[in-house]
């Protein structure tokens, strides 16, 4: 039993214990100074952890439930930069909204760990508790604000969708393991070598499982959940949401898709195409209309799991590379356009509408700046990464001759441009308001590093380029 | 080399004075653009001398590679033969006078002025582009130069809506023919692989025999080549048909139109048959319909001059009627007797143009000569340099005019051939025209009674001597230009002259039987001359009155010349209104609602898809979880039925 | 085989009809009740299938604990339950159509079902011969799946976390037992010898303790709030 293999996410469990004991210890009442000790503690962990995925041992390990590869270690490393970025984006948020408690970080942490466990899981079993483990944290993270009611009714409906969707999959768990007698992810790719000899029992249990997974990407119809918990969670949060469980979720739907049902491409592929057509299709459309921002981010995200879908669509390895690519530019924009967003603040009062960032040219040029540059890669405009996101996953279904899914990944991504720069707009030409309270520290330095590497992607695109094609290679040889 | 300094310094001028004439002044700019000129001149001069005193071979400058693409080359290289190097010599003469007389001219302009001298050097150097191209794509690039030059400077006063207007009608009209030259330029290439002029030549004669195929038709390729040619010529050298732009052009300062209507830029087209000779000669169709255009243009012309009461209109006609002349000649294949018009052409109605922009000047601005009259003595040099240019129009000997007129007249004749006839009797009667029109000018405007508004008459004046001084020169040029250039461009040196650069058909020696035409034909020109003097005398100076009973007795005809056989009427009916109701309905239907429609309406969809999206999300979680739910039973369904 | 038979349908029909009873009842009271006898029927069948320590788990934690913490809570809160029924009705066509079209998918997928000719092959873990049920349901688990059991553990944790953080108030009003300050509690602190005059009993006096208008000096604060508290 190769139980090496499993290191970081050990390390990442001992050390939330371990936070956690330190935390309670030093008193729920010691005041913002414990959360704040405690998240730098998280961080840290997170660089050990980061270091040990780097440094550790590619194999199968605890009966073959726990698998680690290329591709397991790009995505952690990603799951574990957005969950940092995430995190950091809460310290002076949380202190200002006086959510500043040591759990914050701790459950950031646990969930951190069940992404990592998501997207090395090679058992349906695996896949399943380090989805929940993830969730649970998330569905509390989300709830956090318990005294606002937006952020308890955020929580409340993201807990019963949840497990809705739980439900669903473990449904689908229970079809495929029930006609296959198996839940190891090799062992049922191997008995799925004759795709004609599958039952179809099997493959509505494949569709049941998409449906659980769907979800946690807020992939469309089943991302009816995510304007809601994304207006009503506290914004970090939000900005989490976005980032790192979306990248664990794909991940691990690719690799799902890639690795046992590898073979039944056929069978799935129209699926993934649906949604993820039905996904950029709502997510450009519905944000048009909103005037909240964290909503209008919301559907933005939607949208990008539908063009992110568009690589795993295509079923190649190129097309994977796009998803990790994607997936990449998507959580750096995304975090840097969330920390823009938690800057919003007059008298202390956070603000989420669109009207609010109007005049933000003159106020605050510098935040103006970076928000244009993370719209600008949003909506694909080069040379923002998102432009090379998005060229990725094109040029792969192009190459694919899926000429369709191109063709409307580009219809919408114009239609989804006009509300990104509807923001710029708002920001530039639009009768000003009063100027934002001064923005803390941490919020400018990930606002310039998520800018900066948005907006140097094109320079340095190799290293990662190549990362994503080894990781790809691992499951569509 | 100096050749290469004659047609790039006016470039650096209009740099200069264009882009920084804000900077250093009208002054600086003007200054600027005249040492440019003179220098431009000189060393044009000096380049043509040489090579026309010399055996010098003719050569290439080569200034660079331009375009390169498969087997398509074109390169900036200036042709330095006769032909070019007279063009250039001429070109830069007559355009650095009229620099100088522009500082005189314009020296009122409530404008600033470096503007107007930057489009004159731009002109200028688009137009040495044209005439020393080695290829055809770079005589296009100095043609489609010249026409947008001389489209700014005709809209100079921009805020006249008459000059915004002749200016687009220029343009537009100089387009229709760009098109064909384009498509010409083009099948060029298609049949002869290139571009390059001397190729093409060496080239023609293994494609007399091919043909091309247009129209449900197969014609020879060369005629065709040179129909095309020639109707880009007919553009720009404003024949019947496509002249309707250049009597508007006279709304543009009166320089320009010396410079750009009269002398260099209307005559591209008579250069470019000259320079396409080796294609045009076999091309006999093409070369016929040249002729018959050139002589109805040179007929028709003079006749609308008769009757034209604005002093440049009636110049503009005479020019319009002239580069028929010269059309005809080219046509007959006398390119030779072509060129020659054209340089002496160039002297004596650029002095015509300038006299006339004298005499507008010494009447504050006014251009109609009814209201003119006796101004000999208040101007008499503008007076004395107009009969001098006017003698040399009507050829009057020993003046410029009379020797290459006549001998275009006697080319004609000498053709033999039916269109030669139709032409030798068009020329004719143009002549007798010629001379009728330019003493109706002269003695309208400078003698007789005097029509004029007491209060312009005033302060009637002599120009300053900036004005009148390139008009002596030009009046020299008018005078002595053909006795000087007889023998090198028609005479007994005129084989070693062109050296070449001109392409006669063998055994169709035009050029010798010039001088064996009958004596009454070489007389005929002058005494039609005479006669059109004498009629012109009878008509407003001896009995005024007689003109006016015989515009009423013949108003028909009076007024159908009056408006210029009604071709504007025609065009505006047939093309001009219905394509302005076609733009109407493309604007208020094409564009309006479809185009823009379709946009806005993909707008207001998606708007109104957004508004529909969005109304599901009531925030209940049954909602919600029900839109999972049918999520599901979708997906499973669509997973049934394809798989 | 046959008494199987019988036991197998008549429970799988209890629990099929207890778990449509507790949606439908009109009583919330007695929807949980159904649950509760969902739950035995369910533990029944695995007692059938031969294991017997999930059919134990079940009962014990499911009806013991969840079963009847669902009972309080029903029974605690304020709900209206007119206002839940009105969504009952209002969704019940959609929610009818959805399930019927899901049940006929599924019936027209599951009726060609067979097992797969390798599925006993693939069997996971077969019960070892020589240990019981539960003994080999604690062997796998503490090795094979030792992963998995502690990533649920962690499950829990988060559960429990998320429990406190959500809930937990420290309220001015909350009560909190500080065992130190009770440690160093001294008997004079609590004790105050009042001189009643002979024959003046607690009556005379008017009140039950002594008013003390300002707590010594080195009091436990706590104290003198429960005595406070105590007085009004």
């Amino acid at each position: 039993m190769n139980w090496t293999t499993a290191i970081p996410e050990i390390f990442l469990s001992v050390a939330g214990l371990a936070i956690l004991v330190f935390g309670v210890l030093r008193g729920r009442y010691s005041g913002p100074g414990n959360a704040l000790v405690c998240s730098m503690l998280v961080l840290a962990s997170f660089a050990v952890a980061a270091i040990l995925i780097i440094g550790g041992n590619h194999g199968i390990g605890y009966n073959g439930q726990f698998t680690t590869d290329a591709f397991s270690s790009y995505a952690k490393l990603l799951i574990l930069a957005g969950a940092a970025l995430g995190l950091v984006l809460s310290l002076d948020y949380n202190r200002l909204e006086g959510l500043a408690r040591f759990e914050f970080p701790v459950l950031v942490l646990l969930s951190t760990v069940g992404m990592m466990v998501m997207v090395s899981a090679s058992s349906m079993m695996t896949l399943y508790l380090g989805l929940e483990l993830q969730s649970l944290s998330l569905y509390v993270l989300a709830a956090f604000a318990r005294d606002t009611l937006r952020s308890s009714e955020a929580g409340l409906k993201f807990f019963v969708l949840g497990a809705l969707a739980s439900g669903l999959l473990l449904y689908g768990i229970s079809l495929v393991y029930g006609f296959s007698g198996t839940m190891d992810f090799n062992v049922l790719a191997r008995s799925f070598a004759d795709p004609a000899g599958v039952a179809p029992g099997l493959i509505v249990g494949v569709v049941f499982i998409v449906a659980g997974l769907a979800f946690k990407i807020s992939a469309v119809p089943f991302h009816m959940w995510t304007p809601d918990v994304y207006e009503g969670a506290p914004t970090p949060v939000t900005g989490f949401f976005s980032t790192a469980p979306k990248v664990a979720a794909i991940c691990l739907i690719v690799r799902l898709m890639g690795t046992p049902f590898g073979h039944l491409l056929a069978s799935w592929q129209q699926l993934i195409v649906l949604v993820s057509i039905a996904s950029m299709v709502l997510g450009s459309l519905a944000a048009i209309g909103q005037t909240n921002i964290k909503r209008l981010m919301a559907y933005s995200s939607i949208g990008h799991m539908g063009y992110a879908l568009i690589g795993l669509a295509v079923g190649t390895a190129e097309g994977v590379r796009g998803v990790l690519i994607y997936m990449v530019t998507y959580v750096f924009m995304n975090a840097g356009t969330f920390a823009c967003l938690i800057a919003m603040r007059r008298r202390g009062i956070a603000l989420d509408k669109i009207s609010d960032l109007s005049g933000l040219g003159r106020t605050d040029p510098m935040l103006a700046g970076w928000m244009t540059v993370f719209m600008f890669s949003m909506a694909g405009i080069p040379p923002m990464s998102g432009f090379f996101g998005k060229l990725y996953v094109f040029l792969a279904a192009v190459q694919a001759g899926m000429w369709t899914l191109a063709v409307i990944g580009v219809l919408t991504s114009v239609i989804g441009a006009y509300y990104y720069l509807r923001i710029i707009k708002v920001m530039y030409f639009d009768e000003g308001g009063e100027a934002f309270d001064r923005r803390p520290m941490s919020l400018s330095v990930v606002a310039a590093a998520a800018g900066l590497f948005t907006l140097f992607f094109f320079v340095f695109p190799a290293p990662f380029v190549g990362a994503a094609q080894a990781a790809a290679r691992v499951l569509f040889g | 080399m100096i050749y290469a300094v004659a047609i790039l310094a006016p470039l650096a001028g209009a740099l200069v004075s264009g882009l920084s004439g804000r900077v250093i002044g009208d002054r600086a700019a003007q200054a600027v653009s005249i040492f440019v000129m003179v220098l431009a001149a000189v060393c044009g001069s000096i380049a043509f001398f040489s090579l026309a005193n010399s055996d010098m071979e003719p050569a290439f400058v080569s200034l660079g590679s331009w375009v390169d693409v498969g087997t398509f080359h074109a390169d900036w290289d200036l042709r330095y033969d006769t032909l070019s190097a007279a063009m250039v010599a001429m070109v830069t003469f007559v355009s650095t006078l009229i620099h100088i007389y522009s500082v005189g001219y314009m020296g009122h302009d409530k404008y600033p002025k470096y503007r107007f001298f930057a489009y004159l050097n731009l002109f200028t150097f688009a137009m040495l582009m044209l005439v020393t191209a080695d290829n055809l794509l770079q005589l296009f690039f100095g043609w489609e130069g010249v026409g947008l030059a001389s489209y700014l400077l005709i809209g100079y006063w921009y805020d006249r809506p008459a000059a915004c207007a002749a200016a687009i009608k220029a343009f537009l009209v100089n387009r229709i023919a760009d098109v064909f030259f384009a498509v010409g330029i083009a099948l060029t290439f298609v049949k002869f692989g290139t571009i390059e002029f001397n190729s093409i030549f060496a080239a023609v004669p293994q494609h007399v025999a091919d043909t091309y195929a247009i129209f449900g038709g197969s014609y020879p390729a060369l005629e065709v080549i040179a129909f095309l040619l020639f109707i880009g010529a007919m553009g720009k050298s404003a024949q019947i048909g496509l002249h309707v732009w250049l009597p508007d052009a006279m709304e543009g300062p009166t320089p320009v139109s010396a410079l750009i209507h009269a002398a260099t830029m209307v005559t591209a087209g008579v250069f470019l048959m000259a320079r396409m000779s080796p294609v045009m000669e076999f091309a006999p169709t093409a070369l016929a319909f040249v002729t018959f255009i050139g002589a109805t243009t040179a007929l028709f012309a003079a006749t609308v001059g008769c009757v034209q009461n604005d002093i440049k209109r009636v110049i503009a006609y005479s020019t319009c009627s002239q580069l028929g002349y010269m059309f005809a000649a080219a046509g007959v294949g006398a390119y030779q007797v072509s060129m020659y018009h054209l340089i002496t052409h160039a002297f004596f109605k650029a002095l015509l143009f300038l006299g006339a922009g004298s005499v507008i000047h010494a009447m504050s601005d006014e251009q109609d000569m009814r209201r003119m009259g006796g101004l000999a003595k208040y101007a008499p040099w503008t007076c004395a340099l107009m009969w001098i240019g006017n003698l040399a129009l009507a050829g009057i000997p020993p003046l410029a005019g009379s020797w290459s007129k006549d001998a275009i007249i006697s080319a004609t004749y000498a053709a033999g051939s039916g269109v030669g006839t139709y032409a030798f009797f068009c020329t004719v009667a143009a002549a007798f025209l010629t001379a009728f029109y330019s003493w109706r000018l002269l003695f309208m405007t400078f003698h007789g009674r005097s029509n004029a508004d007491p209060h312009a008459l005033e302060h009637a004046h002599e120009s300053p001597f900036v004005m009148v001084g390139p008009l002596l020169v030009l009046a020299v040029g008018a005078i002595f230009a053909g006795w000087l250039l007889n023998n090198w461009f028609i005479g007994e040196g005129s084989a070693e002259f062109w050296r070449g650069s001109i392409y006669n058909l063998p055994g169709k020696d035009i050029l010798a039987r010039l001088e064996q035409v009958p004596t009454l034909v070489e007389y005929l020109p002058l005494g039609m001359a005479i006669a059109g003097i004498a009629l012109a005398y009878l008509f407003y100076i001896a009995n005024p009155r007689l003109p006016v009973r015989l515009a009423d007795s013949y108003a028909g005809i009076y007024r159908f010349l009056l408006n210029k056989w009604y071709f504007d009427e025609l065009y505006n009916a047939i093309l001009v209104r219905p394509a302005m109701r076609l733009a109407a309905f493309l604007w208020h239907t094409g564009d309006a609602r479809l185009i823009d429609g379709m946009p806005n309406g993909l707008a207001a969809l998606a708007a109104g898809s957004s508004r529909e999206t969005v109304k599901l999300q009531t925030g209940s979680i049954a909602v919600y979880a029900f839109t999972m739910l049918i999520g599901v039973v979708a997906l499973v369904s669509v997973f049934l039925v394809f798989r | 085989m046959a008494l199987q038979a019988i036991a197998f349908y008549l429970m799988a029909a209890v629990t099929l009809g207890s778990g449509l009873a507790v949606v439908s009842a009109r009583n919330p009271v007695h929807s949980v009740l159904f649950l509760i006898a969902a739950f035995f029927s369910a533990a029944g069948l695995f007692v059938l299938l031969g294991a017997e320590f999930l059919a134990m788990l079940l009962v014990v934690v499911y009806v013991g604990a969840v079963a009847v913490l669902f009972l309080f809570v029903v029974m605690m809160l304020d709900v209206d339950f007119a206002e839940l029924r009105g969504g009952f009705q209002r969704y019940l066509p959609v929610g009818l159509t959805v399930g019927a079209l899901l049940l006929i998918e599924l019936l027209l997928v599951l009726g060609g079902w067979k097992l797969a000719p390798e599925a006993a092959v693939l069997k996971l873990s077969s019960t070892p011969g020589n240990v019981s049920n539960t003994a080999a349901i604690g062997r796998l688990l503490y090795t094979d799946y030792i992963f998995l059991f502690q990533a649920a553990g962690l499950i829990l944790l988060v559960a429990m976390i998320g429990a406190i953080v959500l809930t937990l108030r420290d309220r001015k009003t909350s009560r909190h037992q500080v065992i130190r300050v009770q440690n160093e509690r001294a008997v004079a602190d609590t004790l105050l010898m009042v001189d009643a005059g002979l024959g003046a009993g607690i009556k005379t006096l008017g009140i039950y303790r002594p008013l003390v208008e300002t707590p010594p000096q080195g009091r436990d604060p706590v104290a003198a709030t429960e005595l406070g508290e105590r007085r009004s």
